[in-house]
């Protein structure tokens, strides 16, 4: 009986301590970038704080097009094509706004989805390792963008200016948040999502149709980054060779600083978006105001990087092969 | 006492807050066949990892021939003289037999920086001769042979280097009589050259006839170690439960009526290269079991039934004319599968039970809005993995810290979670124990009384005999004989068909 009572202590102390640790895990981003916030505020001495809206106008292309990615990563797929859909939805974006402003947004999500298709028809149907297929959509439609918009940049019409404005925004941001929040977190979407990602095989003797799921999660986060493509827009006016570039990096690694682990599966949480990308930024405009130059920056942002991946990476669902 | 081979002094290991070993200590001998046994989740492969490096123990010694030994993986222990035959899969997919085989020591035959891939192929086919597996080729796939023919690879590649200690973890249960005569051969084979086997196993007549000692374990504590001789099959059980179990587990009618109302009826099944031309009709209400040798086909019957066949002929037709070509139509049909490959085809491992659980019901466990609540997913999940009595912390535990048997029950869980009608079981008792054997049994006899039909496909010949009302024998990918429950039927009769 007294062996008993002690083995449930026991059993409770590990408890809290396996809890502990899971909490420092998932507050470690944000305490990251409660630091980061104040330490540049200090370094600049409140010069970051008085340009905020010039950092938050920056951070929603970011958000939006994580979340799409988000859900890619969580099934333990990558993609790395993000940039150049951007890109090439802009250029849509900017054409048919000189028609309707509703059909240019319409326009932007469908190119994105086209694109999206085009990645998941070679990941699910030709079976290729998606980081392959999509560093190739990537360079394909980066080509395409360089083509259309090298001589000149495309302009939007002037119309899109009456858009730039934070509610409208930053509306289209939290909206695009919280639906995918709730899909995310209170219905089935999410738990196939992240059980894809923990072991595929054994989600297709459950029932899932994983195949149609996976090429309609590249389909989404196609359209979702069509969406951000219309804001991108609204903030910049026009769309030139360079836009939407080193769009899917800036992506990946606000994830990750967000507390998302590379190989998805059960440990993602949503909100590590939110925290990734804003630390990401912050991060980023902070190191500006520095006044540091892009080689420090880039050798910063390379060490910050790597430490939290080192953090994050799930060893545990790295298949450790006997 | 020099013929102490191995001493295991105060060894402990803790899964997160699980512990599944607390200081264990013993003694196993040169020369012997050490059985180790215990309920499942007692820790029996856990210390036998720990030895073989794949785990690393938390505390404690292993001291091999009067030398501490710590090795930190297989391949350090390899050198040390231990090597492991493990539960699961052991071998490396994209590799042929022979690389897997010579897999750490490949220098042997590497030249100048160049391998030798003629000799290893060679000296594999020797080995591979010598065993008596001439069917499988040294140059081929590891990919290209089944589960058994892999076991055997194992076998060659945990024993041919005459190690000091070879333990055997649970292996037989996956392969067929033959392999098994195989086996145990080799085993008597390393005890007369004085060197120890570790023999885990719950198939406790088994364990006797082999072993000349056997260690009891129970929830991670040492029980007591005893000769073979001293002891017989109750009073193992006795030991491993902490309490009497009573002998009789499978089903006591007989002479029940089968009804005349089909579920399920296959008609012309193919499945190129396993099962050719299968025709059966499934009862409401029966056990139809498959027996067979392993690559008979019987256990690619599941998953044709499943719609989980790749390029399957023919048709599975409900009795409501439903085709079963695919497994979302299966499930939402109420047809349940359990995979012999439970790691791999029937659990999400790296995800928590109660994930596990809901994944098929989860439409059923959402609201108006098609929401879902993590309590209500909880308490389901709770529910369920209780009625199966599952060895767990809490439903948000991953399922990959559950020893076998109670990663099985959380499969069995799902699926009567999902109140499915028909269940297709392949060797839902593959490496499971006694007490939780009997709960799957009493489990399969109370669906059968509540008019569900079981599909039990089993490499154990008294399990089918025990508790099937029909028993469907596979030869060669074809139905070779069918029996019907009887309460003087044996082992030989279903062998003959078998073979």
């Amino acid at each position: 009986m007294a062996s008993q009572e002690k083995k449930e202590v026991s059993k409770e102390g590990a408890l809290k301590k396996q809890s502990l640790i899971n909490i420092v895990r998932s507050l470690l981003p944000v305490i990251g970038l409660v630091v980061v916030c104040l330490l540049f505020n200090i370094l600049t001495k409140g010069g970051m704080w008085s340009s905020r809206k010039l950092i938050l106008n920056q951070v929603y292309v970011v958000l939006i097009s994580a979340t799409g990615v988000f859900f890619i990563m969580t099934m333990g797929g990558l993609d790395f094509s993000q940039g150049s859909i951007l890109g090439i939805a802009s250029i849509v974006v900017c054409v048919l706004s000189k028609t309707n402003i509703a059909l240019a947004v319409v326009g932007g999500i469908i190119t994105g989805a086209v694109i999206g298709a085009v990645n998941g028809y070679f990941y699910v149907n030709r079976k290729i390792k998606s980081f392959i297929v999509t560093i190739c959509t990537m360079f394909l439609f980066r080509g395409v963008i360089k083509y259309l918009a090298s001589n000149s940049p495309v302009a939007a019409s002037m119309q899109v200016y009456d858009y730039d404005t934070t509610p409208i925004k930053l509306g289209i941001t939290v909206a695009v948040l919280a639906i995918g929040f709730v899909a995310f977190r209170f219905t089935k979407f999410g738990i196939n999502l992240k059980a894809i990602g923990a072991g595929e095989k054994a989600v297709k003797f459950a029932g899932l149709r994983t195949d149609r799921m996976k090429f309609l999660i590249y389909v989404l986060a196609g359209a979702i980054t069509g969406l951000a493509a219309f804001v991108n827009i609204v903030k910049n006016g026009s769309a030139t060779a360079n836009v939407g570039n080193q769009l899917e990096t800036q992506i990946l690694i606000a994830l990750v600083l967000g507390g998302m682990p590379i190989s998805g599966g059960a440990k993602v949480r949503f909100e590590n978006i939110i925290v990734g990308s804003l630390l990401y930024i912050v991060l980023n405009n902070g190191l500006i105001m520095m006044g540091l130059t892009t080689q420090a920056m880039q050798l910063i942002q390379g060490v910050v990087f790597l430490i939290f991946v080192a953090i994050f990476a799930d060893r545990e669902n790295l298949s450790v092969i006997k | 006492m020099s013929d102490i081979r191995l001493e295991v002094k105060d060894v402990s290991k803790s899964f997160g807050i699980t512990r599944a070993l607390k200081r264990v200590s013993f003694n196993i001998n040169k020369g012997e066949i050490h059985a180790l046994i215990g309920e499942n989740g007692s820790g029996k492969s856990t210390l036998t990892n720990s030895l073989a490096g794949i785990y690393q123990k938390d505390d404690g010694l292993f001291i091999l021939d009067g030398k501490e030994i710590h090795p930190h993986n297989q391949l350090e222990a390899n050198n040390e003289g231990i090597s492991i035959i493990v539960q699961e899969l052991g071998t490396l997919d994209g590799l042929t037999v022979a690389e897997n085989i010579f897999l750490g020591h490949e220098e042997e035959f590497v030249k100048c920086g160049i391998k030798n891939t003629k000799a290893m192929n060679r000296k594999a086919n020797e080995l591979l001769k010598k065993y008596g597996f001439e069917r499988i080729k040294a140059g081929d796939m590891i990919e290209n042979y089944n589960f058994e023919d892999r076991k055997l690879v194992e076998i060659v590649k945990a024993t041919y280097f005459s190690p000091k200690i070879v333990v055997i973890d649970e292996t037989t249960t996956a392969l067929s009589r033959e392999g098994r005569e195989e086996l145990y051969k080799q085993m008597k084979r390393i005890r007369s050259e004085g060197d120890t086997v570790i023999f885990i196993s719950h198939d406790l007549p088994e364990v006797l006839s082999l072993s000349d000692s056997i260690t009891v374990l129970r929830d991670g504590d040492y029980i007591d170690t005893i000769k073979s001789s001293d002891v017989d099959e109750d009073g193992l059980k006795k030991l491993m439960v902490g309490r009497e179990v009573s002998g009789n587990y499978y089903r006591a009618d007989y002479g029940e009526e089968i009804s005349d109302e089909v579920v399920m009826s296959v008609k012309n099944v193919t499945v190129p290269g396993l099962i050719s031309d299968v025709s059966f009709d499934l009862h409401k209400g029966e056990i139809l079991g498959f027996g067979g040798l392993s690559e008979s086909g019987m256990h690619e019957i599941g998953k044709a039934c499943f719609g989980a066949s790749f390029d399957r002929e023919g048709s599975v037709t409900l009795a409501d004319g439903t085709e079963i070509k695919d497994i979302p139509t299966a499930i939402s049909h109420s047809i349940a599968y359990t995979s012999k490959d439970r790691d791999n085809e029937s659990l999400v491992m790296n995800q928590s039970i109660r994930d596990n659980i809901c994944l098929p019901s989860l439409d059923g466990l959402a609201n108006k809005a098609r929401l879902l609540s993590d309590k209500k997913l909880e308490d389901f999940a709770n529910t369920y993995a209780k009625k199966m009595s599952t060895k767990m912390i809490s439903v948000n535990q991953f399922v990959s810290e559950l020893s076998g048997g109670n990663k099985q029950k959380v499969v069995l869980a799902r699926w009567i979670g999902k109140d499915s009608d028909i269940l297709l079981l392949d060797s839902p008792t593959r490496g499971i124990d006694v007490k939780v054997k009997q709960d799957i049994y009493q489990l399969m006899d109370s669906m059968r009384k509540a008019g569900k039909s079981i599909i039990m496909i089993s490499e154990e010949l008294m399990e089918l005999i025990g508790m099937c009302d029909r028993i469907i024998i596979m030869k060669d990918g074809k139905i070779s004989g069918e029996l019907r429950r009887d309460k003087d039927m044996d082992e030989n009769s279903l062998i003959a068909k078998m073979v």
